[in-house]
């Protein structure tokens, strides 16, 4: 079976693309920005700035200051969704004036995100067939948390759709060398969207490697294990660094001419002359591994020449990311009335909290795609199971692999475990796929149990596809734009959720549901505290008119004549904060969804 | 595979959710449901009264109940005696999903027996019980502000007394007290606010004239987010009567109320000493109450 796309089918991936990307557009304008939206927002326009100094001066923007200056804002992040921000923002706002400027901002996340779909419909089809396509790329865009996160001008989106775009061109590069080398082209895109992405070689090398085992000869397989000693080389020559210098010694001590320089290099010679001996020696075994070979040479190049940040500095700079992420704070998050604060978390918190968030609908094919897919797989291992359900093979272990990756990364005790989750995203379009395939037997079964002939087979499959996606639907149209709060029916949805003590909502944007009140209640220079919302979404708000840019932002209730409380657990103390300041503790209005205490708002009474 | 069933599963579990959304609104009061609660209250409150939110965090009824009626709303409050309030009214949503009752069973109702019947409105259950954990409440620390005598003490040092600005009162060694509301373990108290003084020193504070009362209520706690930090220290409070001292401890990462209380005491007075040996985050809420018996 060709890995390829009918051209049908490739027509059906854009017109969900297009269907995707014309929906985020139209269902944006309610969507408040979330902290670290606005963050992203600035440093987009600052980004933008350098890149129109490069045209103008480019000797002047060259230069490492002009670079620190522009790029050191923001710089735990790289650069090329804030980039691709940045330039929209620039044209379709500044330059066009078509948009408001946060949907200038946010085209490209829209575009970026959009792509899910399309190629969950591309693989499923060519897997299993266009009903599995179609399902797939529908069910990931209905689950609230997903439609909402696909709105923002942030990375959780973009990495999730790099990342499945990354394996997707993985797999076809296994069967079509052509594909190798985009798939090192995606590679390098997801490393400069998001940090994830460092993770793809840890997942996707065991596949290439042991494909390329499995075409070789004696020859051939006398190649890899060089390729495996010289990894192992320099792992032991690392380590011995390691010993010497220590590990903040290895980082402050790398420069050009370095021994850990040295070290690369010779990783990099030695597996790229190696590959190139496999190629001689063994095609079929080289075009398993080019792709890997691809995401070696141009991932890498591609991260560092998109960031000018690094062009001068690239070694501390990238050490000081990398040791950024690795010792992120951790942030305060609600976990069955628990307030999570600091490591171990609870091993079984992600599944808790992917189980609670998504349509229980979805949930249901998701969960049996996912132990059909591990029965499968271990049925390549254990005979008497592949007998019972057949035989995984190594496309299921790689979707396999993928679903529950992010997921039982994000799962380890020591890892933060704020966000909701879009920090386990990119396994979630994964599970998608597994679900499609559930839903393609469902309707099989349906249509060869009914006897129905094919056009009756389709409607039937169209309905029971309505009927499964319309409770995620309805949910999603409900909840909308306030996306972080959204709870599906186990959880007993928003409500049940407050009963159960899980995280009522996070980053700030739900305040958008109180602005109409503020600006009908307010008069110029009114003081307000808008409560968890930075003074740069403060100032988001008021340039896209969605608050009325007469009012003064102070730093808390003190001065404040109207406070705007995000509810919070562990905030609460801030809510009680402006009862004393206010001398009251009546609100005068609030965001309640399903009763559920979002957004408080206090007037101070006048005297 | 020619069995239906799968695909018979994935609808009903699908129809299931559905229903589940579209029955879930009418577990939603209207504003008019609220509004009739609030009249019913307005009607029949008395002195002391306070409203119960049954599951905790439904405080959408904050906005309509009578401004100077308490609402008590917070994770953890069915383990709250509610020691100032004879009648509880009990404002409970049992429609809405998942709504905690057994905890509402096992810490609200014991000592507590329904004072008359409950009504309803829309959704809503209003509920009088009669609180057998009140006590008559003779003197609170926080009535009695202005009269307290507040000064710092210190090894060898004779005490030095502190100084009242505005409501609050200043002391040496960067100490404080004022009557303020703050968040303990989710629970707001307005209480005494004290930041103790440094260097290991004693915070005194001293009422000349409490009248007999069968116990004095003494309960303390870090406020919000600095109760849990690691590596803080303890707050040291003795409280010194004709009952005798009552020592408490605040541990270093103690979240919550610490509380005790002392056997009947005369009337006349009692000095609460409280130390820390370090001030970083012990911001403390202090609460002490002369207790008479059943009101």
């Amino acid at each position: 079976m060709s890995r390829a796309p009918t051209v049908l089918d490739r027509r059906i991936a854009l017109g969900l693309w297009l269907v995707a990307f014309v929906v985020l557009w139209a269902t944006e304008r309610a969507v408040g920005f979330v902290r670290d939206e606005s963050v992203y927002f600035a440093a987009a326009e600052q980004f933008a700035r350098w890149w129109a100094l490069l045209f103008h001066q480019p000797a002047a923007a060259l230069s490492d200051r002009v670079i620190v200056q522009a790029f050191d804002f923001n710089h735990e992040h790289p650069m090329l969704m804030k980039s691709l921000f940045g330039w929209s923002y620039s044209l379709f706002h500044q330059t066009l004036g078509w948009v408001r400027p946060a949907a200038g901002f946010r085209l490209p996340a829209f575009a970026v995100a959009a792509l899910i779909p399309a190629i969950l419909h591309l693989w499923g089809s060519a897997l299993w067939g266009r009903r599995v396509g179609l399902f797939a790329a529908l069910c990931f865009f209905v689950v609230p948390r997903h439609f909402f996160h696909a709105h923002l001008a942030c990375f959780d989106m973009p990495v999730a759709a790099m990342w499945l775009l990354v394996v997707y061109l993985f797999w076809r590069a296994e069967e079509d060398l052509r594909f190798a080398p985009w798939t090192g082209v995606a590679f390098g895109l997801a490393l400069a969207t998001k940090h994830n992405a460092f993770f793809l070689p840890v997942v996707l090398t065991p596949f290439g490697v042991l494909a390329a085992w499995r075409a070789s000869g004696e020859n051939g397989r006398r190649v890899l294990v060089h390729m495996a000693e010289t990894v192992v080389a320099f792992l032991a020559y690392l380590a011995l660094l390691v010993v010497v210098k220590g590990r903040d010694g290895l980082v402050q001590s790398w420069q050009l001419l370095s021994p850990q320089t040295f070290g690369v290099t010779a990783l990099v010679v030695a597996l790229a002359a190696l590959a190139l001996r496999l190629r001689r020696l063994e095609p079929a075994a080289f075009v398993r591994l080019a792709p890997l070979v691809a995401m070696g040479l141009l991932g890498p190049v591609i991260f560092y020449v998109h960031w000018p940040y690094l062009w001068h500095h690239p070694v501390d700079r990238i050490a000081w990311y990398f040791d950024f992420h690795a010792t992120h704070v951790h942030y305060a998050w609600t976990y069955f009335n628990d307030v999570l604060r600091a490591p171990p978390f609870p091993l079984p918190y992600v599944f808790v909290v992917t189980a609670m968030t998504l349509p229980v609908s979805l949930l249901l094919p998701m969960g049996v795609g996912l132990a059909r897919t591990g029965l499968r797989n271990l049925g390549d291992l254990v005979p008497a199971l592949g007998r019972r359900f057949g035989r995984g093979g190594a496309t299921e272990w790689l979707l396999g692999v993928n679903a529950l990756f992010s997921i039982l990364l994000i799962s380890l005790p020591g890892v933060p475990h704020f966000g909701g989750v879009k920090h386990w995203l990119p396994s979630m379009p994964f599970l998608a796929l597994l679900a499609g395939r559930e839903f393609d037997r469902a309707s099989a079964g349906l249509s060869s149990a009914l006897g129905l002939t094919a056009r009756r087979s389709i409607a039937a499959s169209v309905g029971l596809g309505a009927i499964v996606l319309l409770p995620a639907l309805t949910m999603t149209i409900h909840v909308h734009p306030y996306g972080t709060s959204a709870y599906g029916e186990l959880a007993g949805g928003i409500p049940g959720a407050a009963s159960l003590g899980l995280q009522r909502q996070y980053w700030s944007n739900n305040v958008t549901g109180v602005l109409p009140w503020i600006n009908a209640h307010s008069r110029s220079g009114t003081r307000l505290w808008l409560h968890e919302v930075n003074g740069l979404s403060f100032r988001d708000y008021q340039r896209n008119d969605m608050l009325r840019r007469d009012v003064i932002p102070t730093g808390g209730p003190e001065d404040a004549d109207l406070a705007a409380v995000q509810y919070h657990q562990e905030f609460r103390e801030q809510e009680v904060l402006v009862w004393q300041a206010f001398g009251t503790w009546v609100p005068a209005t609030g965001l309640y969804l399903d009763e559920t205490p979002q957004v408080v708002v206090y007037r101070r009474p006048t005297p | 595979m020619r069995t239906a069933a799968p695909a018979l599963a994935l609808a009903l579990v699908a129809l299931l959710g559905l229903g589940f959304q579209l029955q879930l609104p009418r577990a939603f009061p209207s504003d008019a449901d609220y509004r009739a609660v609030a009249e019913a209250l307005a009607r029949a409150r008395a002195p002391g009264d306070v409203v119960f939110l049954h599951p905790w965090w439904t405080e959408r009824a904050r906005l309509f109940v009578p401004a100077d009626l308490p609402v008590v709303g917070y994770l953890g409050h069915t383990s709250d005696d509610l020691v100032d309030h004879p009648r509880i009214w009990v404002l409970a949503n049992e429609h809405l999903p998942r709504t905690p009752d057994a905890d509402f069973r096992r810490n609200f109702l014991p000592d507590r027996t329904p004072a008359g019947e409950s009504r309803q409105f829309g959704p809503l259950t209003l509920a009088p019980y009669r609180n057998g954990r009140a006590r008559k409440v003779l003197l609170s620390a926080i009535d009695a502000f202005d009269r307290l005598e507040v000064s710092v003490e210190g090894p060898g040092v004779s005490p030095q007394p502190c100084q009242r600005a505005g409501g609050r009162v200043r002391c040496p060694f960067d100490a404080s007290i004022e009557i303020a509301w703050h968040e303990v373990l989710y629970q707001p108290v307005r209480c005494l606010f004290i930041l103790p003084p440094s260097g290991g020193r004693t915070l005194s504070i001293r009422l000349p004239d409490s009248p007999a009362a069968e116990t004095l209520l003494l309960e303390s706690g870090i406020t919000w987010e600095h109760a849990w930090l690691a590596g803080r220290t303890d707050v040291q409070l003795t409280l010194e009567s004709s009952a005798g001292a009552l020592h408490l401890r605040i541990p270093g990462a103690h979240e919550g109320l610490v509380r005790g209380e002392t056997p009947a005491v005369s009337a006349g007075p009692w000095t609460l000493r409280l130390s820390t040996t370090s001030t970083q985050d012990r911001q403390i809420c202090v609460r002490l109450r002369a207790l008479g018996g059943s009101p």
